[in-house]
């Protein structure tokens, strides 16, 4: 079982089953500690789920930058499902991921707003599938500049111009959308 | 949703990427130069850019909304030159947050610590920033650098920090990846490192523990917080408020040092201490304090009262233990001294020890064992078996000598370097046995140490040259201790050696050496051949006046134990004599001619002499700090015993309680040998303190019977029949003596001198009952072996002066008055002959006091009186005034002047 081949796409749905119940669990966790001490950010929740991962048996992934990879993209669907469903139940007072992020993308940004960003990505994934990981990554997960040229083994530069560029591909199409 | 479609994206994207890279007053005239070419692209680029400008007045997609989590308001706060971005930790002091620099493209990022006001001392702002500076200016790359320390507009005190990433605190680092001791000394020396650097630079860390200790993943080693605990701690009146200000957080006390719990000043030796906790942490996996869980109030008790158990004790996994057991325990116990001055004297210092242990090399540090727990070991069992202090001290002084002391500005160079490395290659080992030495943690004897010091030699790689030197140094101290066999096993050994050896000096010491011990064991021919040989191999050459010595002086103790006194002197005043024009001269060798001379004097029967040179030995061993190792033990039981046949049993008691008093210092009696045992007792006996004396003598006995010592249990008896007779018991005494004769025919040769003393107390125990007759018949047997022992040229002078005396005595009784005077008048010929002149003695007095009742008895009034008052002066000098005898004197004196 040392062996971890590259993940199929077939793997890759159950893949994304299984963070994002992994997620749920971590940010569950958090919350029942979280009484105004240190909250842990996504990034810390996304190492920490790469390590509990990275432990288990037949683990499929083969490298931190690819589990980072599909685990944004998890978050990403997280918090745009979190974003919707707490607009449906503003005053619901349940026990729910909102209260991780209370401050970051849900709260951030109109619901209707992440939902088209989230729909833009979709596309830009079909486009430029490097890019539209860099925004889950940035944008959803928090990393870094640093962290993600780290992680992808290229210059911080690089992940700034790309950014850049994501910024104007994403932009120019919800924009252009509304435009009509 | 109608994005760019993928064709034109991939159109595009290039130029994005050339125009990205450009200012935008850069990017205009590109357009401009690009619309030239490529009209079309060029306006869609334009669009672009409007909108990317757009995006940007927006903020679109403006990450660190994102990224910020609670507590929300401080995320994207401007504080200083940087802004923050995420908090990272948050601690008693405050948060912690990762921010990077507000002005620069890139994420430079840095920990900014917000600290609680509260914590700012009442200086304020101003010093803060002071102390920030200092800090800022400590640059090292084991330490995480301070950039900035400030106060905000609002009135946030905050630091500016390098962000180490991925840091781990270093137990942590340590367990997870299961290093090897080596690899954990490793990181311990970097950390020492960087704080020898911080206290070179005059800034103590204060907080040493593991959470300011990092390991990045690439195995760098970090110290954060440093000097930030003293940047906080404004008011000195910190001990107090550090406590309530941690929250009762053990696990940051944990790494106080006892100073700082109390009043304590704070200094390099605080984070010593804090660094020795640190390094039993990752040596044993547990706090020196234990791991259970504690409250702050026990582990302040643990702190400042308990001692912590050797790290060997206590170190999982348990594999570990056996390669901290020695040195490593001395490390880390040095380090933990409760107080400050034990400790190391710096941070160096403790490295330096590491490494050596690195190195296998021995350690400067000293183990408790030798003064400390040998101390506390006494204490709690008066009946020890070994003293480790004796011991230490005992190896020490039987080194070849170290002080060498400069007499002349030109002390030859040649001269000085030899013996220093002769003296290093010996202090070296002496340092490594001893540091070693008590593994087990029982105190240690002075064999354990020497076999220890010879199992190192036999195992280490030296040039024959210095292992010569090195056996030659155990096995001399193995002759010290009396254990000849060994002694002369490995000066075998070493005068084999050393005939390959080119320096003629290392042969002729070998030889000496050797010599000494053959002639203690009665291989009296050898050993003078030997002593012959070294003495014609030392070269006649300044560079070699010690060697010469050394030869001299062993020759000198051959010669002794061969019974040739004159040329026992003789040599030991040759040496004496080289000493004293010598270049350098080594006041350990200048003490040992003394202590031979007088050894050498007294085996002559010149007891004057004897006494003379040892009252000359005794400051010089007070001067050299020897005066409480076993050979100042020996000096004064010699010099001791030498008073006691002076009669001078006044200086005789306190010389012998001197040597009891060492003996005992650092274990109990049993240590305390028979001989000397034995020797009190005659000095107290001879004081008229017979009880005591009677007490001393049956201890005496009972350790010469158990260590099968012939000659003392022959001497104890008849000392047990003397002070018998004293007290009275006349019976007891007698049988005392019926003891003594047949041991003494089994045990010594016949015709022995000792045979002399045997009749003379038979003698005096029938005076004593009465029987003037068969007193008579042994006391003149006394005389007659004694006259025989002289006339054979073997000394006994005393024992024949002695013997005349007592016969004279009961002559007197018998009213035989010529004979009594005669008797004594020869009586004291011999003993002032025997003794110096001038010296005031008990014998002598007694002596002059028969010879002035003798000629009362013959009715020479005036001679009485005139040997009466030299008997008075002698005895009131050496009993004192109120002795039974000093009163006779007085009243003999006081009676011939009446009837004048």
């Amino acid at each position: 079982m040392s062996e971890s081949p590259r993940p199929t796409i077939a793997d890759s749905e159950t893949l994304f089953a299984s963070l994002y119940a992994d997620l749920h669990r971590l940010a569950r966790r958090e919350l029942s500690r979280s009484d105004g001490v240190a909250t842990l950010g996504v990034t810390t929740l996304l190492h920490e789920a790469y390590v509990e991962m990275s432990a288990r048996e037949g683990a499929a992934f083969p490298d931190r930058a690819r589990f980072m990879g599909y685990a944004s993209r998890v978050m990403r669907g997280l918090i745009i499902d979190h974003a919707r469903h707490h607009r449906a139940q503003k005053r619901g007072g349940q026990f729910e991921i909102t209260s991780l992020d209370a401050a970051s993308a849900a709260a951030a940004a109109d619901p209707v707003e992440l939902s088209r960003i989230g729909e833009a990505l979709d596309e830009l994934s079909k486009t430029d599938p490097a890019l539209a990981e860099l925004v889950d990554l940035r944008f959803f997960c928090g990393f870094s500049f640093a962290e993600i040229a780290a992680m992808q083994g290229v210059s911080e530069r690089t992940i700034q111009r790309n950014w850049e560029k994501a910024r104007i591909y994403l932009y120019h199409a919800i924009r252009a959308t509304l435009d009509g | 949703m109608s994005g760019f479609d993928p064709e034109r994206w991939a159109a595009l994207s290039p130029f994005l990427d050339q125009a990205l890279d450009l200012s935008d007053a850069d990017r205009a005239g590109w357009l401009a130069s690009l619309s030239d070419r490529d009209p079309a692209l060029a306006h869609e680029l334009a669009i672009v850019f409007d909108r990317y400008r757009a995006l940007g007045e927006e903020r679109f997609l403006e990450t660190d909304t994102i990224a910020d989590l609670r507590p929300p308001g401080l995320a994207g706060t401007s504080i200083g030159a940087y802004t923050l971005v995420s908090p990272i930790g948050h601690g008693g002091m405050g948060s912690v947050w990762l921010a990077r620099r507000s002005d620069g493209r890139f994420d430079a990022r840095v920990a900014v610590k917000l600290l609680n006001a509260a914590l700012i001392g009442r200086e304020g702002d101003e010093r803060f920033r002071r102390e920030g500076q200092i800090l800022g200016r400590l640059t090292h790359a084991h330490i995480a650098h301070l950039i900035d320390a400030g106060v905000s507009p609002a009135g946030q005190p905050y630091l500016v920090l390098e962000y180490v990433e991925d840091g781990e605190p270093i137990d942590e680092f340590c367990a997870k990846r299961g290093l090897d001791l080596n690899a954990r000394l490793d990181l311990v020396l970097d950390v020492l490192d960087a704080v020898a650097h911080a206290h070179s630079n005059l800034v103590v860390h204060r907080d040493i523990k593991p959470s300011n200790v990092v390991v990045r993943r690439d195995g760098q080693v970090k110290l954060l917080d440093f000097g930030i605990a003293k940047l906080l701690a404004a008011d000195a009146d910190a001990p107090a408020t550090r406590l309530t200000r941690e929250g009762g957080a053990a696990m940051t006390l944990a790494f106080a040092a006892p100073e700082q719990l109390g009043s304590g000043a704070v200094t390099t030796a605080t984070d010593v201490y804090a660094l020795g906790a640190l390094l039993y942490l990752l040596l044993t996996g547990r706090h020196p304090a234990g791991d259970a869980v504690q409250s702050a109030a026990a582990l302040v008790k643990a702190i400042a009262d308990d001692e912590p158990p050797r790290a060997s004790d206590v170190a999982q996994p348990l594999s570990m233990r056996g390669r901290l057991r020695g040195d490593l325990d001395t490390i880390v116990a040095k380090a933990l001294k409760k107080k400050p001055d034990e400790r190391y004297a710096s941070v160096s210092a403790m490295a330096d020890d590491l490494r050596r242990f690195l190195r296998r090399e021995p350690i400067s540090a000293r183990p408790d064992t030798l003064r400390y727990r040998a101390a506390t070991f006494i204490r709690r069992n008066r009946t020890a078996v070994a003293l480790a202090a004796l011991a230490a001290a005992a190896t020490l002084a039987g080194g070849v000598g170290t002080l060498l002391q400069a007499r002349t500005a030109r002390a030859q160079r040649d001269f000085a370097l030899r013996e220093l490395s002769r003296a290093e290659a010996v202090n070296d080992l002496n340092r490594f046995v001893l540091s070693d030495a008590a593994p087990s943690g029982k105190p240690f004897t002075v064999n354990d140490l020497l076999a220890r010091a010879e199992a190192t030699v036999a195992r280490g790689r030296y040039a024959d040259a210095t292992r010569v030197e090195l056996l030659t140094s155990i096995g001399h101290q193995y002759a010290a201790q009396e254990e000849y066999a060994k002694s002369r096993r490995l000066l075998e050994q070493a005068y084999a050696l050393a005939q390959s050896v080119p320096d003629p000096a290392t042969r002729a010491r070998a030889a000496c050496s050797l010599a000494q011990t053959l002639g203690n064991t009665g291989a009296l021919e050898r050993a003078e051949a030997l002593i012959d040989e070294g003495l014609r191999q030392v070269p006649d050459a300044p560079q070699f006046v010690l060697d010469r010595v050394f030869c001299l002086q062993r020759g000198s103790e051959v010669a002794t134990n061969h019974d040739k006194p004159a040329e026992a002197i003789d040599r030991a005043r040759r040496a004496g004599d080289l000493l004293a024009v010598a270049p350098v001269r080594p006041a350990l060798a200048e003490l040992d001619s003394l202590i031979i001379l007088a050894g050498a004097y007294r085996a002559a029967g010149r007891l004057g002499d004897a006494s003379a040179t040892f009252a000359r030995a005794v400051p010089q061993l007070d001067a050299l700090g020897r005066n409480d190792t076993t050979r100042a033990g020996t000096v004064f039981n010699n010099y001791g015993a030498t008073l006691i046949v002076l009669g001078r049993p006044l200086d005789a008691e306190r010389a012998l309680r001197r040597a009891i008093e060492i003996s005992r210092d650092s274990a109990s009696d049993d240590a305390v040998a028979p001989n000397l045992l034995i020797n009190y007792a005659r000095a107290l006996s001879d004081l008229d303190r017979q009880a005591e004396a009677a007490d001393y003598a049956a201890r005496g006995r009972a350790k010469a019977e158990a260590a099968g010592n012939d000659v003392a249990f022959g001497q104890v008896l008849l000392l047990q029949s003397t002070i018998r007779r004293k007290q009275g018991d006349l019976d007891g005494a007698a049988a005392a003596l019926a003891e003594a004769e047949p041991h003494m025919r089994r045990t010594l040769p016949p015709g022995h001198v000792a045979f002399a003393s045997l009749q003379s107390l038979q003698s005096l125990v029938a005076q004593a009952r009465g029987d003037t007759a068969s007193a008579l018949v042994l006391a003149d047997r006394a005389v007659a072996t004694a006259e025989s022992v002289v006339a054979a040229g073997r000394g006994g002078r005393d024992y024949l002066g002695t013997s005349l005396i007592r016969r004279a005595d009961l002559h007197i009784q018998m009213q035989h008055a010529a004979a009594a005077s005669a008797d004594a008048a020869r009586g004291v010929d011999l003993l002032e002959a025997a003794s110096q002149q001038g010296t005031l003695a008990a014998t002598l007095g007694r002596a002059h006091l028969t010879l002035a009742r003798a000629l009362a008895a013959e009715g020479r009034a005036a001679d009485a009186r005139a040997q009466a008052a030299v008997a008075l002066r002698h005895l009131e000098s050496a009993l004192g005034r109120d002795a039974p005898d000093t009163h006779g004197a007085r009243d003999l004196e006081g009676a011939a002047a009446a009837g004048r």
